[in-house]
C-alpha cells in the first residue's frame, strides 16, 4: 500500500547489501542459505533459457536453429544444471537458512565447514561450463552420462572430464552439507524441541541429509572410475568392459537424488498447509514414518531406470514391486495433506496457492509413475517424451512449485519484506497454465513413439502430428518464462520496497516467526517454550504473543557467534 | 444449509463439463498421428498387444481413479473451506489424526498396486524372456553401431539400415521372430512403437526382444537410447510380408549376396560380425553357437 519508502522496522538488517568481504568470509548459516539460493536461482535461469533454445529446434519438424552436437550439449546442460546447480542447491539453501531457526539454533553445528562447502560451489558450477568453451565442447551425452558413450572412444572432449570433475565437486559439497545438518539437528536443538516436537521441514532434511550422505559416495565413485577409464585406459565402462555397471552406480544415486530434491518441498509443503488451514498436520506420527519410508525404498529402485537393459526378470520383478511400495509412504503425505486442509479456515494466500498447485500437478507424475514402474509398460515408455513428462512433473510440479510456494512463505522473513501479491497472482496463473501446457502433451508425444534427447523428428509416417504439439509446447514454453521474470522481478523490487512484513505476518507454527525480520546474527535473543511441535502457536493460544513476551526485539547486533 | 448446496451444484456442474469436454476429445485423441495419443499403440505384434492391455485396462483404470478423486478432493477443498466464505466465529476442527483413515489409505493403495504387480509380473514371465528354441521360426540378429542398424539374416545375408531413410527389417507374418540384439559401439535402443516395447543393444552382451506380426505392413521406429550427433537418424523400419512373399524376398537377397561373397565390408565393424551368418539355410534352429556369446569381449 505504501507508495513512498516505508518506515523500516526496527533493526531491520538489510541483508543484501553487505560487504563482499562478509559475504565471501560470513559463517551465518542465514547469509549462506542466501547465497546457496540466489547461486540456484541463477543456475535457474541459465537451465531455462537452454530449455527454451531447446523447445525452439524442436518447434517445427526438420527445424534447424542449431545442429546435433550443440543440442546434446544443450539437452545435457539443461539437466545437470536444473538437477545439481538449481533444485538441490537452491533447496539445500531454504535448509541453510531455516533448519536452525526452526530447532532455535543460533547457527549451523560446524559454521565454518558450512562455508567451505557453499564455496566448492562455484568451482563446480564454472568448471561444467568451462566446458563450452573447448575444443568439442561440454557433456553431450545427456545428464546422465552413460558409458561407452562417455569414454575416450567416443567423446573425445576435455568437457566430460569437466563434467565428472564438477559432478565430483558437488558431491562433496553435498556430504558436507549433509553431515553439518544431521550434526545441528541432532546437537543444537532447543531445550524442549524433542524429536517428536521437531517442525515437519526439519524432519524432511534430516531424511534428505542421510540420503545425500549415503548416495554422494558412490555417485563420485562411479564417476572417478569412468575418469579412470578415460585418462589411465582401466576399461571399467568401455566396450571391454561393463558399461551397464555405470548405470547402476549413476542410478544409485540417480533415483535417491529424486528424493533429495522432492523431500526438503514435501516438508515446506507440510509448514504451510497447517498454518494456512488453522489446523494442526493431520498425522505427523504417519508423514515422519512416511519420510523414512520413502527413504529406505528410495535406495532400492534404482534398476528401474534400467528396464530395457537386459535383467533377469526376478530381479526387474523386485525393483518393479519396490518402485511400486513407495507410492504407498508418497501417498500418506499426500491424503495427510488434503486432511490437514479438510475442515480448515483456508486462506488462500500465495503460499497456499502454490502448495495447491504442487499437490494438483505433482500427483500427475506420481501416477504416470506408477505406469512407469509396471516393467512390460515401461519397455514403451522409457526414454520417451513421457518420461520427460513425467519427470517434469515431479520435478517442476515438484520440485519448483514448492520453491515458489516456500519463497513466498518465507520471503518476509528473510528480507523482511512481503512478496508484491498483484505480481504473486501473476505468476501463479502464468507457472501453472503454462507448466501444464508445456508438459501435458509430451506424454502424448511420448506414447505417440517420439523419443527423449532427439535433436530434430522427420515429417512422414504419421508423425505430421508431432509438429502441432511441439509448436504448440515450444509456444507455451515461453509463458514459463515470462512467469519466471514476473517472479525475478517481483523478488528484486519487493525486496527494495515491498510492504514491511513484521515478525509473523502469516501467524506461523514454528520457532523461525518468534524472531524479527530478517533475523539478527544470533538468531533468538531468547527461544521461546517449546512444548509441541507448534510452539509459536502455543504461545498465541496463551495470549503472550504481541506483547514482546516472546519475540523481545534486540537493537544491537553482537558479533556472528561463533 | 443453502451455501453449501451451491457450492455442490456448482462442482456438480464443473465435473460434468470435464467429463463432457473429455468425451468430445477422445475421438480427436484416439487418432494416431495427432500427437494427442492417450495409450500406448496397440501393438501389432502380440507382445505389444499385451502391453497395450496392461496400460489401457489394469493401470489406467485405477489411475484414473485416483487423479479425479484427489483433484475432486482438492477442488472441494478450495469451494468449501475458504475463510472468505466463512462465519468470522468458524473455528476449523483440531484433528490431529484418525488411525481407521490413515490405514485405510495405507492399505488400499497398497491393494491396488499388488493388482497392479502381479498382472505386470505374469506378463514379464511370458513375453520378456528369451524366447525358447521351439517356439522359434526364424532367429535374426540386430547389431547397432554409429549410426545405424544390420540386420543378419540366417540365409547368411545382411541388410545394412543408415541414414534417415531407413532399409526395412523384413520379417514374416504369423511367426515368431526371435532377434539377438547387440551393439558394436555405444548402448542403442530398438523401439518400434507400433509393434511393441524397446530392447537396448548393449556392447558386451546380448540381449534378446521378439515380434510375431500378423499382417503384413510397415512401421517406423527409431533408437530410442541416445548414441551420439547422429541419434535421431538411426531410424528403424519393420516390414511384414506374407510367408511367401518372404521367402521370393529372402531368395532375391540371397541370389544378390551371391555374386560377390567378399561384398561383406571388412571395415572395423565386421571385427565384431555375429555369428549367425555361418549357417544359412538353418531358418528354424536356433543361433549355430547355442548359447549367447559376447560379441564385443570375448573374457570378462
Ligand atoms: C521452462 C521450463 C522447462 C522447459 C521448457 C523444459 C524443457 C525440457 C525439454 C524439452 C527436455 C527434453 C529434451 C530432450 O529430451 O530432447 C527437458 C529435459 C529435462 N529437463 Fe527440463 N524444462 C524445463 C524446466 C525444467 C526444470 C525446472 C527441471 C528440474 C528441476 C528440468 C529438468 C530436466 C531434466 C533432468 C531433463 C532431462 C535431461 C536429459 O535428458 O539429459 N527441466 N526439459
Ligand atoms: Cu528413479
Ligand atoms: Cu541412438
Amino acid at each position: 500500500m505504501a507508495t513512498l519508502a516505508p518506515p523500516r522496522p526496527k533493526n531491520y538488517d538489510d541483508t543484501f547489501f553487505k560487504p563482499i568481504s562478509l559475504w565471501l568470509t560470513t559463517t551465518d548459516h542465514k547469509l549462506i542459505g542466501i547465497m546457496y539460493m540466489t547461486t540456484g536461482m541463477l543456475a535457474f535461469v541459465i537451465g531455462g533459457v537452454f530449455a527454451l533454445v531447446m523447445r525452439v529446434q524442436l518447434s517445427q519438424p526438420n527445424e534447424k536453429v542449431i545442429d546435433a552436437s550443440t543440442y546434446n550439449q544443450l539437452v545435457s546442460a539443461h539437466g545437470t544444471t536444473m538437477i545439481f546447480f538449481f533444485a538441490t542447491i537452491f533447496m539445500t539453501g531454504v535448509a541453510n537458512y531455516f533448519v536452525p531457526l526452526m530447532i532455535g539454533a543460533r547457527d549451523m553445528a560446524f559454521p565454518r565447514l558450512n562455508l567451505l562447502g557453499f564455496w566448492l560451489l562455484p568451482f563446480s558450477i564454472i568448471a561444467y561450463f568451462i566446458g563450452f568453451f573447448v575444443p568439442g565442447g561440454a557433456l553431450s551425452a545427456g545428464w546422465t552420462g552413460y558409458p561407452p558413450l562417455t569414454e575416450k572412444a567416443f567423446s573425445t572432449s576435455l568437457g566430460t572430464d569437466l563434467w565428472a570433475f564438477s559432478l565430483i565437486i558437488w558431491a562433496l559439497s553435498g556430504i558436507m552439507a549433509s553431515t553439518n545438518f544431521l550434526t545441528t539437528v541432532v546437537a543444537l536443538r532447543a531445550p524442549g524441541m524433542t524429536l517428536t516436537r521437531m517442525p515437519l521441514f526439519v524432519w524432511a532434511q534430516i531424511s534428505t541429509s542421510v540420503l545425500l550422505l549415503a548416495v554422494g559416495a558412490p555417485l563420485a565413485g562411479g564417476l572417478v572410475m569412468l575418469e579412470l577409464d578415460r585418462q589411465f585406459g582401466t576399461n571399467f565402462f568401455t566396450t571391454q568392459g561393463r558399461p551397464v555397471l555405470y548405470q547402476h552406480l549413476f542410478w544409485f544415486f540417480g533415483h535417491p537424488e529424486v528424493y533429495i530434491m522432492i523431500l526438503p518441498g514435501f516438508g515446506i509443503i507440510s509448514e504451510i498447509i497447517p498454518v494456512f488451514a488453522r489446523k494442526p498436520i493431520f498425522g505427523y506420527a504417519s508423514m515422519v514414518a512416511a519420510l523414512f519410508g520413502i527413504l529406505f525404498l528410495s535406495v532400492a529402485v534404482w534398476a528401474h531406470h534400467m528396464f530395457t537393459v537386459g535383467m533377469n526378470v526376478y530381479v526387474e520383478t523386485f525393483f518393479m514391486v519396490m518402485t511400486m511400495l513407495i507410492a504407498v509412504p508418497t501417498g500418506i503425505k499426500f491424503f495427510n495433506w488434503i486432511a490437514t486442509a479438510w475442515g480448515g479456515s483456508i486462506d488462500f494466500q500465495l503460499p497456499m496457492k502454490f502448495a495447491f498447485g504442487f499437490m494438483a500437478t505433482f500427483l500427475i507424475g506420481g501416477i504416470t509413475g506408477i505406469y512407469l514402474s509396471s516393467v512390460p509398460v515401461d519397455t514403451q515408455l522409457h526414454q520417451s517424451y513421457y518420461v520427460v513428462a513425467h519427470l517434469h512433473y515431479v520435478l517442476f510440479g515438484g520440485t519448483v512449485m514448492t520453491i515458489f510456494a516456500g519463497v513466498y512463505y518465507w520471503f518476509p522473513k528473510i528480507t523482511g519484506r512481503m512478496l508484491n501479491k498483484t505480481l504473486g497472482e501473476w505468476h501463479f496463473w502464468t507457472v501453472f497454465l503454462g507448466f501444464n501446457g508445456t508438459f501435458l502433451v509430451m506424454h502424448t508425444l511420448g506414447l505417440e513413439g517420439m523419443p527423449r534427447r532427439i535433436v530434430t523428428y522427420p515429417g512422414g509416417f504419421g508423425e505430421e502430428g508431432w509438429g502441432a504439439t511441439n509448436t504448440f509446447i515450444t509456444l507455451t514454453s515461453f509463458f514459463v518464462a515470462i512467469s519466471v521474470l514476473i517472479f525475478l522481478y517481483n523478488l528484486v523490487i519487493s525486496w527494495k520496497r515491498g510492504e514491511v512484513a513484521g515478525d509473523d505476518p502469516w501467524g506461523g507454527n514454528t520457532l523461525e516467526w518468534a524472531t524479527t525480520s530478517p533475523p539478527p546474527p544470533y538468531n533468538f535473543e531468547r527461544v521461546p517454550p517449546v512444548r509441541s511441535h507448534m510452539p509459536l502457536r502455543d504461545l498465541r493460544a496463551e495470549g503472550r504473543i504481541g506483547q514482546g513476551e516472546a519475540t523481545k526485539q534486540t537493537v544491537e547486533a553482537p558479533a556472528a557467534g561463533t | 444449509m443453502p451455501g453449501r448446496v451451491g457450492v455442490c451444484r456448482r462442482l456438480l456442474f464443473a465435473l460434468l463439463l470435464g467429463v463432457a469436454a473429455a468425451a468430445l476429445a477422445t475421438p480427436a485423441f484416439a487418432l494416431g498421428g495427432s500427437g494427442l495419443r492417450p495409450t500406448v499403440p496397440d501393438g501389432v505384434s502380440e507382445n505389444g498387444h499385451r502391453i497395450y492391455d496392461l496400460y489401457t485396462y489394469l493401470i489406467s483404470p485405477f489411475g484414473i481413479f485416483v487423479f479425479v478423486l484427489v483433484e475432486a478432493l482438492l477442488l472441494i477443498i478450495i469451494l468449501r473451506f475458504r475463510r472468505s466464505r466463512q462465519r468470522p466465529d468458524y473455528q476449523p476442527p483440531q484433528w490431529h489424526g484418525n488411525r481407521w483413515l490413515e490405514i485405510g489409505w495405507t492399505v488400499i493403495p497398497f491393494l491396488i498396486l499388488v493388482v497392479i504387480g502381479a498382472f505386470s509380473f505374469i506378463e514379464l514371465q511370458r513375453d520378456f524372456v528369451r524366447p525358447a528354441d521351439s517356439v522359434t521360426d526364424l532367429d535374426i540378429t540386430v547389431s547397432a553401431h554409429q549410426f545405424g542398424w544390420t540386420y543378419y539374416y540366417p540365409e547368411g545375408f545382411k541388410v545394412n539400415s543408415e541414414g534417415l531413410q531407413a532399409t526395412p527389417l523384413v520379417i514374416p507374418t504369423g511367426k515368431l521372430v526371435r532377434m539377438r540384439m547387440q551393439s558394436t559401439d555405444v548402448i542403442h535402443s530398438y523401439w518400434v512403437p507400433d509393434l511393441t516395447g524397446k530392447t537396448d543393444t548393449v556392447p558386451g552382451y546380448d540381449n534378446y526382444m521378439w515380434y510375431k506380426v500378423s499382417q503384413p505392413g510397415k512401421w517406423r521406429g527409431e533408437c530410442a537410447e541416445l548414441c551420439g550427433t547422429g541419434h535421431y537418424t538411426m531410424q528403424i523400419l519393420v516390414q511384414a510380408m506374407t510367408p511367401d512373399d518372404y521367402q521370393a524376398w529372402v531368395s532375391d537377397q540371397v541370389a544378390k549376396a551371391k555374386p560377390s561373397p567378399s561384398a561383406s565390408p571388412s571395415s572395423a565393424a565386421g571385427a565384431a560380425s555375429p555369428s549367425p551368418s555361418a549357417s544359412p539355410g538353418a531358418s528354424a534352429s536356433p543361433s549355430p553357437s547355442g548359447s549367447p556369446s559376447p560379441s564385443a569381449s570375448p573374457s570378462p
